[in-house]
């Protein structure tokens, strides 16, 4: 590009860029057409190239306005630099962060909530949807019991991390307004075996606690409320005043 | 300091300091008067602006990453295909995407001291912006009646926060256009700064148009491929 002669010392002007802009303002149109039409042809959308070919379109109008309306491309070095080292680092972590999520999936998010990827991969746990099946007999609830305990109750610990942990937080110390404290002597819907298993199978009318049966297996509901069940008396520090009625063993 | 502006504005003149000074570089043109150019000879305000866009690429790119790390892992309610409309998202984008040219072409007219135009340019990028937000406001108050808001999934809070933070971008931006155009019309703006000023108003506007671009092909196109 020529300059302007500073013969004057004064006001030069500029050459205009109008009819170049009006040509990159063209190319953004066509380029975003073409991109959303696509997604409106049955034979095209659905192959494989597709979602690459609208990620490349959309980098190509990225760089068409950094380069041409923001004027980076003719523009000083240390401009670029300012911007694409941060932008490189984002793309990086973006890629890393992309990366990270692909690496750590794990159906049911590692214990047995579903997500809607599980639901579009078709993972559903065996009696999920499929109602409440009825708590059984105390005697073989107890049985089970001493046995998750001696695993230390890790797919209960896992559930209740991943999920209950939501609303009475991490330690089982209560939320106010959310979730009870699981830690002091008291139950508001009894606390034994077979009533926490029923209190977490059908949930609560009426507060914020679900009936976990629609999106839970009969075994993780009751691993989860053999937790529960261990955390009774922990008292943990800052957990939330004894609400209910109190159990004694 | 003086100095280094002199040589600055030497850099248009003799070849011989033109490449330390900046020398081919278009946007160079109408800042040598400056006073506030540093030893490269270029302007502080546009090395300001472009190093807070850079700072804004990792801002964004932590918004959008987090988003899709988190994509797909909603437990319940609204999911994006169900209630994601392309037709209305689409002619938002394409408003806000002409407000680019729009722009483009204010800095164009403040380049070529045609300020009556690029007012007329600038309050019209300010129309297509806000017409963006008011689109932007519609789309989140359908989203809340079918049932989505912050805190209704792990969607609802990526989402609301990547986009609410970009909506507050362009709203920045509606009031920074329009607090320029109407100083204009009160004839208060430095007739020898208003080049560079409106340029690097412009820079931040296309960078709100670029963030957008990405969000719009990556989080809502996404959602209707098959």
């Amino acid at each position: 590009m020529s300059h302007p002669t500073h013969a004057d010392g004064g006001h030069d002007l500029p050459h205009s860029h109008q009819k170049h802009y009006l040509i990159v303002a063209a190319v953004l149109t066509v380029v975003t057409a073409v991109e959303i039409g696509i997604l409106f042809l049955p034979a095209v959308n659905g192959t494989w190239w597709v979602v690459p070919f609208i990620g490349v379109l959309a980098v190509f109008k990225f760089g068409l306005v950094v380069g041409e309306f923001m004027h980076l491309r003719p523009d000083h070095g240390v401009y670029k630099f300012l911007f694409m080292s941060p932008m490189f680092l984002a793309l990086f972590s973006f890629i890393a962060l992309s990366a990270l999520a692909v690496v750590t999936y794990q159906p049911f998010g590692g214990g047995y909530a579903i997500t809607q990827r599980d639901r579009k991969a078709g993972f559903v746990p065996p009696s999920a949807g499929g109602g409440f099946e009825v708590a059984w007999p105390e005697d073989k609830l107890k049985a089970a019991f001493a046995e998750a305990e001696k695993g230390g109750f890790a797919k209960g610990k896992a559930t209740f991390a991943s999920t209950c942990a939501n609303c009475h937080r991490g330690d089982g110390g209560g939320m106010p307004a959310l979730g009870p404290n699981m830690t002091d002597d008291c139950f508001k819907h009894g606390g034994s075996l077979a009533e926490l298993y029923t209190t977490i199978g059908k949930g609560v009318q009426g507060t914020a606690m679900p009936a976990w049966s629609t999106s839970m297996s009969p075994d993780a509901i009751r691993q989860a409320a053999f937790f529960v069940r261990s955390l009774k008396g922990k008292n943990v520090a800052g957990g939330l005043e004894c609400v209910g009625t109190k159990v004694a063993d | 300091m003086s100095e280094a502006v002199a040589i600055a504005h030497d850099g248009h003149s003799h070849d011989g300091h033109g490449h330390d000074a900046g020398h081919g570089h278009d946007a160079g043109h109408g800042h040598h008067q400056l006073t506030e150019n540093n030893f490269l000879g270029l302007p502080n305000i546009k090395l300001a602006m472009w190093a807070f866009l850079g700072s804004e690429c990792m801002f964004f790119g932590s918004l959008i990453g987090t988003y899709f790390f988190y994509r797909e892992m909603s437990l319940g309610g609204p999911m994006p295909e169900d209630i994601f409309d392309v037709n209305i998202t689409s002619i938002s984008t394409f408003l806000l995407l002409m407000s680019s040219v729009t722009m483009a072409l204010a800095v164009d007219n403040a380049r070529q001291r045609n300020f009556g135009k690029m007012r007329a340019f600038i309050l019209a990028t300010a129309a297509q912006g806000a017409a963006f937000v008011g689109f932007q406001i519609y789309e989140f108050s359908h989203f809340v009646a079918h049932g989505l808001k912050l805190s209704t999934s792990l969607f609802g809070s990526t989402f609301y926060t990547m986009t609410g933070f970009h909506g507050a971008h362009v709203s920045v931006g509606v009031i920074w256009l329009v607090m320029v155009a109407l100083l204009a019309t009160q004839g208060k703006l430095n007739k020898d700064k208003i080049a560079i000023n409106v340029e690097v108003m412009g820079l931040y506007w296309h960078f709100v148009d670029i963030v957008w671009i990405i969000i719009f092909t990556f989080v809502y196109l996404l959602e209707f491929t098959r």
